[in-house]
């Protein structure tokens, strides 16, 4: 069912003389289990096949795409991105300039042991059982529950430069989580995270690796403990924030306002801008000198990696924040030169169905020197905050919330009692200025989020964070 | 993909390939163009014509579901077979009583328009040269959002229920940038005719413009809010996820369990899923084939039901109520025509009767899973957010962090408008928000974006 090459230039050739186009195809293959309460609570399988025409006729885009991919519909759906295209040429005026890219032809597969859809239905359903089943029994516990999915896209890309490239990526994600309720109050904690779990470009190996029965009983205690325990205190304390809720801190105040296309005003519409202006490159004070984040799409197994981008550009490693400094966008072809920069390969869509845009590949906080006992036996009074529960950030990614499922107290250098409800707010830069320590190689981690959203339609796609554990100084809770 | 007959044709091979003595299908199509626009430039112009086909089977009352957008015999029939892999490892989901077999007649109602279905993308384009020109005389930028498109559905079972039909969306979100702020005005219609772009980019350009030599600052703390139909309906999307569905009344995440009957909310407050009023976005049955129906979910401020599906109706002992949007989804219902009942006051009267509280345009960045058991939410105000002073609206505000329980809010509604808006969703192709303009007492503002110091 996957088109031929011949099949896709012959598509190219169709479109006559226009500036540039591309054709991609995509099948989409999703299995995802979930029990509950030891029930199967949803077992679904989708196979999603889509192919998208984008064309550039003068400086207008044009984007058509569909789902069957019968090669009459495919030579159909590219006249529609030409009409596309020339309706846009009546709305825009701006001159469209494409980064140089030399032509690819390439095939690329990301890593797995054992293929996720080789483990039988049974062999996943009791895997979560075993993991779950474990957490019921005290009357409070309302609800277990355990994710495990599986996800594969085989890519094929062919443009009028001449690059043919075909991509396939497996992934595989897994979590459990424990409800408890008792008079009125709610609490719930997760492992590894919340929303299905970690997520990893890795077959059922990393499943294996989680050991999610091994951590049940922790996270239960932990769900009945915050039940009775204080509410996180307001005011102005020293904060740790673990590794799973940093990767979301960077995800939403470096990964989102670094898009170039958000910068431009180009994706106001829905997600809103971005406080960094290309005028502050190369000398805005992000962060404090211990801040530094890259993107690197070319880390082994993680779910933002890939070999080329939707345009066609090779992945690869930059900073995004070079000791404390805000020193460079995630870019695309048609962006990039806006800087006068070439792209770094940042453009894919969720599938051949939507338009490529900026998104995040892996983006990282480098690990520090510090170890993450020596971060907390350093600071004298202070929160300890992990897993998040709850994200809001304003529309140019400056005044943000987080709440987090878990928090301690931290006097005189030790972790001392569980809080519930942790709230921590602040202003992206001073947030940022204000981490005097960041966690060593030991406590960085890379995180799997296969749920950022952008776009319109909305388009969600797999991302990736690492982060250590960091300290930041003052910060308002509550 | 869209006619009729094709459609049944594929629902009618779906059941055929299930093997089962119970399956149901959906089979949903979609011909749209959004054209997305920013600096008074169209610089995302794309049109898409896709399907997909959803087969939940049934063995011994465990389900399995499979999704394809692939519709020939062999794809169809490898379907078939993933579904019942699935359902054969399931279990049995209690209470389960069986698939629809009633097969009411459905609601006559017109849910479809030809003017809107076949406008070009040319024709928008043109719209919106229209709107920029006019907005370059104001020294107005634009940026947003012009959506149009047909959906049609086909949902049957093995029972014999069959059902067909077709919507159309039009749909616009219009940003307005002036040199001292930004202005924001949206609307969802089902045809043509019901939306004026023109009158949205000058609604959007008033709110850009309004105020723009006077701002002030605002300090933390309880304020009456007037809020606009964008930003009630943010609010609800989330109300849906964490309060209105099946699943979180069945997990007891829901501020409804143990509620239900009881007056917890304002005597002025009723909202309803409501996809019968043919002002709003009419659709005449839901994937599991029931007829849609009104359903009050918050009654003059007393809580009725949750949204269900038939499958957890079932298993809760209770009436299901036509949400189910997905076959087979975890939610098991979802309020895809949220419509919040109007009063009798006017914009206009809300702010004369403020002393001093805040005119909110829209929110942003809402999230709704700080404590689900009172809703408290958290977000931030957009576009157009004003400070009201003794009845007049005197200045721009910044946009304003705040962190409110909805049970709370709810419960201090102080009027509401006649006028009411739709707005659209961007989860929910069927339908969408019908909210009036809301006056709330003692809205909690928490913070304010602020750039922070510059280096």
């Amino acid at each position: 069912m996957t088109p031929e090459r011949a099949q896709l230039e012959d598509v190219l050739r169709s479109l006559g003389d226009v500036r540039y186009a591309d054709v991609r195809y995509t099948a989409t293959h999703a299995q995802d289990v979930k029990v509950r309460n030891g029930e199967v609570d949803h077992l679904a399988s989708t196979v999603d096949r889509a192919v998208g025409v984008r064309v550039l006729v003068g400086n207008g885009w044009g984007f058509a795409a569909t789902s069957d991919v019968s090669e009459e519909t495919i030579r159909r759906t590219a006249r529609r991105a030409l009409e596309v295209a020339a309706a846009s040429n009546l709305a825009s005026t701006q001159i469209i300039t494409l980064s140089d890219v030399e032509p690819h032809v390439a095939r690329w597969e990301s890593h797995y042991e054992i293929d996720p859809w080789s483990v039988p239905i049974e062999k996943k359903l009791e895997h979560l059982m075993n993991a779950t089943e474990p957490m019921r029994g005290d009357p409070r516990i309302h609800q277990v529950s355990g994710d495990i999915s599986c996800y594969r896209q085989e890519k094929v890309f062919a443009s009028t430069i001449g690059s043919f490239i075909e991509q396939t990526t497996t992934q595989m994600g897994g979590g459990i989580e424990a409800v408890a309720i008792d008079e009125g109050e709610f609490q719930r904690r997760t492992y590894p995270n919340p929303f299905g779990g970690d997520f990893q470009a890795e077959g059922w190996e990393f499943i294996e690796r989680l050991d999610l029965p091994k951590k049940a009983l922790e996270i239960r205690d932990e769900a009945l403990q915050l039940l009775a325990a204080s509410k996180a205190p307001a005011g102005r304390f020293d904060l740790i924030v673990g590794s799973a809720q940093l990767a979301l801190q960077v995800h939403e105040s470096c990964g989102h306002p670094t898009e170039l296309d958000r910068a431009m005003g180009l994706e106001i519409s829905l997600a809103g801008g971005s406080f960094l202006q290309p005028q502050m490159l190369g000398h805005f004070r992000y962060g404090s000198d211990l801040v530094n984040i890259v993107a690197d799409a070319t880390i082994p197994g993680s779910i933002g990696s890939f070999a080329f981008d939707d345009d066609g550009v090779p992945a690869q490693r930059f900073h995004l924040v070079r000791d404390g400094t805000f020193v460079d966008y995630l870019t695309g072809r048609d962006t990039a030169p806006f800087l006068g920069r070439v792209s770094n390969g940042t453009v894919r869509a969720e599938t051949a169905a939507r338009i490529p845009i900026i998104r995040m590949t892996n983006i990282n906080l480098e690990p520090g020197t510090t170890p993450l006992a020596d971060l907390i036996a350093d600071t004298k009074r202070g929160i300890f905050v992990e897993t998040n529960k709850s994200w809001s950030i304003d529309d140019l990614r400056l005044n943000f919330q987080f709440g987090c499922e878990v928090a301690w107290e931290i006097e005189n250098g030790r972790l001392t009692r569980l809080l519930k409800n942790p709230l921590y707010t602040g202003n992206t830069p001073d947030f940022w200025r204000s981490c005097d320590a960041v966690g060593d190689r030991a406590s960085w981690q890379i995180w799997g989020l296969p749920n950022c959203g952008k776009g319109d339609p909305m388009q969600t796609m797999r991302v990736a964070h690492g982060a250590p554990a960091a300290r930041f100084r003052n910060v308002e809770m509550g | 993909m869209n006619d009729e007959r094709f459609a049944l044709d594929v629902i009618a091979r779906a059941l055929d390939a299930a093997h089962a003595n119970e399956a149901d299908a959906a089979y949903v199509a979609v011909d749209q163009n959004i054209s997305r626009f920013a600096n008074s430039q169209l610089h995302q112009n794309m049109s898409e014509e896709s399907a997909s086909l959803t087969l939940r089977v049934i063995v011994n009352n465990a389900m399995g579901v499979a999704t394809t957008t692939s519709f020939d015999a062999d794809e169809i029939a490898r379907t078939a077979e993933l579904a019942r892999e699935a359902a054969r490892h399931s279990q049995p989901v209690p209470g389960f009583r069986g698939l629809y077999r009633d097969n009411e007649p459905l609601p006559e109602i017109d849910s479809f328009d030809d003017a809107t279905a076949s406008i070009a993308p040319a024709q928008k384009a043109t719209a919106l040269r229209a709107m920029f020109d006019r907005g370059r005389e104001h020294h107005i930028e634009f940026a947003g959002a012009h959506a149009t498109g047909a959906v049609s559905v086909a949902a049957g079972n093995t029972h014999g229920v069959r059902r067909f039909a077709r919507t159309t969306f039009n749909d616009a979100t219009v940003i307005a940038i002036g040199a001292h702020g930004s202005g924001y005005a949206t609307q969802r219609a089902l045809r043509a005719s019901q939306l004026d772009l023109a009158a949205l980019g000058d609604e959007a350009t008033l709110k850009a413009t309004l105020c723009t030599d006077r701002s002030e600052d605002l300090a933390p703390g309880a304020y009456d809010v007037i809020l606009e139909p964008p930003a009630l309906a943010e609010v609800f999307d989330w109300m849906n996820m964490i309060a209105f569905t099946g699943q979180s009344f069945e997990d007891g995440s829901s501020f409804f369990v143990g509620n239900l009957g009881k007056q917890l909310l304002g005597t002025n407050v009723t909202i309803a899923d409501d996809s019968l009023d043919a002002g709003f976005l009419p659709f005449p049955f839901d994937m599991e084939g029931l007829p849609k129906r009104r359903v009050a979910l918050i009654e003059n401020g007393v809580l009725r039901t949750p949204v269900l599906d038939k499958t957890w109706a079932d298993r809760l002992g209770m009436q299901p109520t036509a949400n189910a949007w997905s076959l087979g989804s975890s939610e098991h219902g979802a309020a895809f025509h949220l419509s919040m009942s109007g009063g009798d006051a006017t914009r206009e009267e809300m702010i004369r009767s403020t002393k001093h509280g805040i005119w909110v345009t829209r929110f942003n960045y809402v999230n709704g899973l700080l404590e689900p058991k009172t809703a408290l939410m958290t977000g931030t105000t957009r576009d157009g957010t004003f400070l009201i002073r003794d009845g007049e609206v005197v200045a721009r505000l910044p946009n304003l962090r705040w962190t409110q329980s909805m049970v709370e809010a709810l419960a201090n509604v102080e009027s509401l408008s006649r006028e009411r808006r739709t707005v659209g969703t961007w989860y929910n192709m069927f339908g969408g928000t019908r909210a009036p303009v809301a006056k709330i007492r003692g809205w909690t503002i928490t913070g304010k974006q602020e750039r922070g110091s510059s280096s």
